[in-house]
């Protein structure tokens, strides 16, 4: 004959939950001791001043580009503008009234005044609305053969970059995308389209004045155009 | 797998004499996701990730247990693979590596994460850490990238930051398993000259006991695990 089985003892019970409690919060103040640790050695090692460094280094190569892009703008716009001006001075200059009328010369002097021409849009794919940043900066000199333009990308609208493409006067080079980018997305949030939005493409750099445009194929759409510049490439310095 | 994650696996991979610089090494593996994940795990789909993981934590389970109250730290935890999943099953996980560029990846993928935290270790050992914090303590698919001197290193910083009644669990692979020995072979196969420094070495059960003794372990077991690895478990002394 089997004896019955016992009621647990609620004293016992209780302990035993009173003692889960105490374990958990031992655990708990062991977990925030490490953290408190970790905080107090990062504070002080060499290495919190190297990633301080690093941090603003960063900051300072973004301000950086941002100014070279708004440089090189500039140049785009004198350029076409003083292409503009030209072309109309050549064409007051030919005419008869130029050398017989100074009134007319008065006009042209007036029309060089005039405010500039905006800048021809770059031919090729339409212009799409992005956020972006290119970590190396197409706004340079080319020296050599080959560049590599890494950064990363997503169309304000929501939709996944299917592929990536560099085009060089029209010529395309396709890129790599779907690279890791966590600090990206540690600043902007997560992208649930674009989880890996970096990217890298290579593309030849021929000597001579080319236009550039970075374009990228959004999901059940055609190529858009993330940004476009003109580039000057010069031969490899010996 | 793909082909071409194994070629910039191959192509990111540094001699041998310089297998003792883990940072240096472990970053130029961690360059590319791909090759990331292909250098810790041995490939690169999310899928056999979870369940390689998942396996794992199985074997840690019946090993050495895993409770959730327990703060818990791995050695060489580079893209998070098993931490991910065990963040689930304990109060605090720790992860630490010597790679930043690893725990890049893993902090991608442990962005919903909360109780995770991810250390970047200076040098071989686990100077960032504090005495008697962790419940548990292992090093799983490590070691074969480590000399000796390192492993035993690790083993007893291990029990340095256990608190009393800790467990700790190290494993690798042997030579006298099928696996261990195509391991051993492929390292073998390469010329002298190009061998790189993430080649992986086996242990020996004695190797990995005695490890666990000489650092003050109790209750060391050295056990044979389905996969072909060996596992040593020990409980740092109340």
């Amino acid at each position: 004959m089997s004896a019955a089985p016992q009621e647990p003892d609620p004293r016992v019970a209780a302990l035993e939950a009173e003692l889960a409690a105490v374990r958990r919060r031992e655990a708990e103040f062991r977990a925030k001791m490490v953290h408190e640790f970790l905080d107090r050695g990062e504070r002080n090692t060499y290495l919190h001043v190297l990633r301080e460094e690093r941090a603003a280094l960063i900051k300072r190569q973004q301000e950086s580009f941002a100014d070279l892009e708004e440089l090189t703008r500039k140049l785009e716009a004198e350029g076409s503008r003083a292409a503009a001006l030209e072309a109309e001075l050549a064409g007051v200059r030919a005419s008869w009234a130029w050398r017989l009328s100074a009134p007319l010369r008065a006009l042209g002097r007036a029309l060089a005044r005039r405010a500039p021409p905006p800048p021809p849009a770059p031919a090729g794919v339409a212009g799409g609305v992005f956020t972006y940043y290119l970590h190396t900066s197409p706004f340079r000199i080319y020296r050599g053969g080959r560049f590599t333009l890494r950064g990363w990308a997503w169309p304000q609208d929501g939709r996944a970059v299917t592929a990536v493409r560099a085009c060089v006067d029209g010529r395309a080079f396709d890129g790599r995308h779907g690279i890791e980018e966590p600090e990206v997305i540690a600043r902007y949030g997560p992208q649930p389209a674009n989880p890996r939005p970096g990217f890298e493409i290579t593309f030849e750099t021929p000597p001579g004045r080319h236009l550039l445009s970075l374009e990228a194929r959004a999901e059940g759409g055609p190529w858009l155009r993330i940004m476009a510049t003109t580039i000057w490439c010069e031969p490899e310095r010996t | 797998m793909s082909a071409d994650a194994q070629a910039r696996w191959q192509a990111a991979a540094s001699s041998l004499g310089e297998r003792s610089a883990y940072k240096r090494v472990w970053d130029l593996q961690a360059r590319d996701p791909d090759v990331a994940s292909l250098s810790v795990a041995g490939h690169t789909d999310e899928a056999t990730l979870e369940l390689t993981a998942r396996g794992f934590i199985d074997t840690l389970r019946s090993l050495v247990g895993v409770g959730p109250d327990d703060v818990v730290l791995e050695i060489g935890c580079g893209i998070a693979r098993v931490g991910r999943p065990l963040s689930a099953e304990c109060l605090h996980w720790f992860g630490a590596d010597i790679s930043a560029g690893m725990l890049g990846h893993a902090a991608a993928r442990l962005r919903d994460r909360p109780n995770t935290t991810l250390v970047e270790l200076a040098t071989v050992g686990l100077q960032e850490f504090p005495r008697d914090a962790f419940d548990l303590v292992y090093c799983t698919v490590v070691f074969m990238h480590l000399f000796e001197w390192d492993r035993y290193r690790y083993v007893e910083e291990s029990f340095r930051v256990l608190r009393p009644g800790g467990r700790c669990y190290f494993d690798n692979f042997t030579l006298d398993s099928a696996h261990g020995w195509n391991v051993f072979m492929e390292g073998a196969r390469y010329p002298l000259e190009r061998r790189p420094a993430h080649l992986s070495m086996s242990s020996s059960r004695e190797e990995l006991g005695v490890y666990l003794r000489k650092a003050g372990f109790a209750d060391v077991r050295v056990v044979d695990l389905p996969n072909e690895l060996i596992a040593a478990t020990g409980r740092k002394p109340d």
